[in-house]
Formats: C-alpha cells, structure tokens, sequence
C-alpha cells in the first residue's frame, strides 16, 4: 500500500491551515482523515497525483469545508473551558475556603456600608480593573512565547491564555455606575449586599480565569489533549 | 444519496452503537465502517462526523486517545461510561421510532 511521506503529512497540515483551521488539535485530526482517503484513493487510481487526491479528499466535506468541524469543535471547549472553571469555583464554597469567600465578602461589605462608600467602591473597582489588565497583559506574552517554542496552538490554550478574562472585562464596563456612587447608598440595605455580592463574585471569578487556571494550563491541556506531550 | 436527511437525526446512535462494538476506533474508520455495513447504502459524510464526534465528546459520552500512526497522529474515540449507557437509551429509541414508521407505513406488519 502506498503511504504518504512525510513531507506530504507537512504539506496537508498547511492545507488545512489555508482552510482556516488554525489550532494544531483539529489539525491533527484531519490531516490523519485526508491522509486515510488518499492512501485509499491510491488502492484504485495509483496514477492519481497527491495534490489530485487531496483535493478530492476535501470536497467530500461539503460546500462550508472545515467550517462546520471548527465551529463544533469550538462549542466543544466552550463547555470544557467552563467546566474546568465550574469545578475551581466549587472549591471556594468547600471549606477551608469558604472562609476565604465569607472573608471577602465580609471586607466588602464593612467597606460598603461605611461612610467611604464611595471611595472604597471606586478604590477596588480599579484595583481589580488593573489587576485583570496586568494579568492579561502577561499572560497573553507567556502565550506568544509558548507559540514560538512549540509552533503549535491549541484551542484551549488560547482560551486560558488570551480569553480568559474577556467576560471579566465586558462586565466591568457594565460596572461604571461605582462611579456615582454617593454617601446615601448606605442607606439602601439591599444595594449594600448586591454591590457587596457583585465585587466578591467579580474577584473570585477574575482569580480563578486569571490565576489559578493558567497556573493548571499543563495538567488541564495533558488531559484535554492525549497528544499534548507526544 | 438522496435519503440521507432521513438518516441524519440518526448519526449519533450509530457512531455510539459503532464505538459499543469496536473497543476504539477513528474518525476515518468509522466512515469507511458505516460504507462497508450498508454495502455503500449508508455514507456518513466527513462535514457532519466530526462536528457530531466533538459534539459527543463535549457531553462527556466519548473519550480520546492518540497513538501515533505511520509518520502521523492518529486520534481514537471511545465510549465513556455514561456513553455506554447511553448508547442504550439511544438504540432503545430508534427501535421504538422504527416500529413506529412501520405502523404508520405498514400497518399489516405491525
């Protein structure tokens, strides 16, 4: 049987990048599918040029090509993504670090019921902005660094290291009202708890999407991908 | 094949029902599997099979391994735990369906 070179192998993962495929996991899996076919192909028509059998080999994707396959494949680690996060954020309500979270909480709240209400709630309204900022900033530089020592992208990489705090930021921008806030907030019992929950919400979630799943990226990308450290 | 939207509520049960017989097995295989079963009645086509096989992974029903084949990697699904006793549900299903479409289009079967 006629098996592809290596250089042929090289040759259908540019292909599929040309197509729009761009993370090396989906990569991998259809590069080994075309190869199949036109190793397949190769049984009947052995005269068929490579770039001949490639070509037939796509169109048997369909008119929307790769498209459909990396949109699927997109939703599939959406919900990966938000179960590895589910799981960090089950943590903080277990003890012992539920008294973390009643900690924070707490602080908030005697920082939102005081008289300084509105320099407390501007105050950590941009230590948090900054904070996310910075971190954002470093880890989408670690990212183009592990890019340029393995050539490759995975999906759910990109996702811990350059979309991690996407929804931290878009809900941030909904916060700004913080900056309105006047002394006659205090009053309001149910504003207290409700801004008091949103901050403590908004630092466990940027923690745990900033922090504590970038710092797990190897163990969270070995078991996504069997083919991580091949 | 012009019936084929009449198969396509039906992909996920047999990439299931594939997976329950064979251990493990590929994205390629699986195509070329459904091809031989039905002497070429049946061809899943590539555009809908992985989209399906990622879907399924994501509901936790299918695992990966990779081996490296050739001068290639090669990616292999197999079922879950919860993939095989869905598989059942799945197959209790379309048996259910099945007998259905025969009351409706041959009654004197049924």
């Amino acid at each position: 049987m006629m098996k592809l070179a290596e250089s042929q192998i090289q040759d259908l993962y540019a292909f599929t990048r040309k197509h729009y495929v761009e993370h090396y996991d989906l990569q991998t899996e259809l590069v080994d599918h075309l190869a199949n076919d036109i190793e397949t192909m190769w049984l009947d028509q052995p005269k068929l040029s490579f770039e001949d059998a490639r070509d037939k080999a796509f169109k048997k994707f369909g008119i929307f090509g790769f498209m459909e396959a990396i949109e699927e494949r997109q939703k599939a680690m959406n919900k990966r993504y938000r179960y590895y996060f589910w799981n960090e954020l089950k943590q903080w309500f277990r003890v012992p670090q539920i008294l973390a979270t009643l900690s924070l909480f707490c602080v908030f709240y005697l920082a939102f019921s005081s008289s300084y209400v509105s320099v407390f709630s501007v105050a950590f309204y941009v230590l948090i902005f900054l904070w996310c900022a910075f971190k954002s900033i470093q880890l989408n530089r670690q990212f183009r660094k592990r890019k340029e020592v393995s050539n490759k992208k995975w999906l759910l990489e990109e996702m811990i290291f350059k979309q991690a705090g996407g929804i931290s930021f878009l809900f941030l921008s909904q916060l700004y009202n913080v900056f309105n806030i006047s002394e006659e907030f205090t009053t309001n019992s149910y504003a207290v708890f409700g801004l008091t929950l949103v901050f403590t919400a908004l630092t466990i979630f940027n923690y745990i999407s900033f922090q504590l799943i970038p710092d797990k990226a190897e163990e969270l990308l070995n078991e996504t991908y069997p083919e991580f450290s091949l | 094949m012009s019936n084929s939207k009449l198969y396509k509520g039906s992909l996920n049960t047999i990439i299931l029902k594939l997976l329950n017989e064979n251990d493990k097995m590929y994205g390629y295989e699986i195509t070329q599997k459904v091809k031989e079963l039905t002497k070429g009645e049946l061809k899943i086509t590539e555009g809908a099979l992985y989209p399906a096989l990622h879907k399924l992974e994501a509901q936790g029903l299918l695992d990966v391994e990779v081996a490296k084949v050739d001068n290639r990697l090669r990616k292999y699904y197999k079922l879950t735990e919860n993939g095989t006793k869905e598989t059942a549900n799945k197959l209790e299903e379309l048996a259910e369906y099945i007998k259905t479409m025969q009351t409706l289009v041959n009654p004197k079967l049924a």
